[in-house]
């Protein structure tokens, strides 16, 4: 039996060297979409995506130097 | 300006603290219902009925509202400028609000509340969202360069949440 697995950079499919442990699942939508984040923030509580939310504008706020660590 | 980062859930505690009517709407509403997406700002449409309007007002003092621009002086909002169909852009203690009157094509409060969901952040607060679907219709209506740049991942996100 053959296993495919999606790679990251959304390429496609390839014939993967081990056999999956689990069904695979495509990790981009065809218009490049990232499914695997979707999932993630959809495995949270509301309160942990807006808490996500915000430690990510945080970040990039710190990375630009508008605020400090 | 406010020099650290937003604390939406502050902004939204407040908000629910005065009782006030609204809906979460752009950016931190798609958020909340899982898109990854980020956003600097919270956007809210609220009811213009005059008694919600003086509840929001006494809000904003308490989170020492003012317009974000000219960046000079200290504009307050006013109930007329709150009344409006107008976009409010504000800055907080909190962090950046805006107050839309109406979004996409003129769909105020009232008219959104139809495609809208309530919430539960936390045992403390709940909140009034727009579904995601109704957000990804007036994005296409919108059809500004931001709101079409971001449609891929909300449609992704529907279509994830609808899986079983």
């Amino acid at each position: 039996m053959q296993h495919w697995v999606i790679q990251n950079d959304g390429s496609g499919a390839h014939e993967a060297d081990e056999p999956c442990s689990q069904e695979a699942r495509p990790t981009h939508s065809p218009d490049g979409v990232d499914l695997t984040l979707i999932r993630w923030m959809l495995s949270l509580t509301p309160l942990e995506r807006l808490e996500v939310l915000q430690a990510t504008i945080r970040s990039i706020m710190q990375l630009r130097g508008d605020i400090k660590s | 300006m406010a020099t650290s980062s937003p604390d939406f859930l502050a902004i939204l505690r407040r908000l629910a603290e005065h009782k006030i009517d609204f809906i979460v709407v752009g950016g931190v509403c798609a958020a909340l219902q899982g898109a990854p997406v980020a956003t600097f700002d919270l956007d809210l449409v609220h009811s213009r009925k005059p008694a919600n309007i003086d509840r929001l007002l006494a809000a904003l003092e308490t989170l020492d509202a003012h317009y974000r621009e000219p960046v000079a002086r200290w504009i307050k909002p006013t109930k007329s400028h709150l009344a409006s169909s107008g976009h409010q852009l504000l800055m907080t203690s909190f962090g950046p609000l805006d107050l839309l009157g109406t979004i996409g094509a003129a769909r105020d409060y009232e008219s959104l509340l139809s495609d809208t969901t309530e919430m539960e952040i936390d045992r403390a607060l709940k909140v009034r969202l727009l579904g995601l679907a109704a957000l990804i219709r007036i994005k296409e209506e919108t059809g500004g360069e931001k709101d079409v740049a971001i449609l891929p991942t909300l449609r992704r996100t529907l279509e994830e949440k609808s899986k079983p």
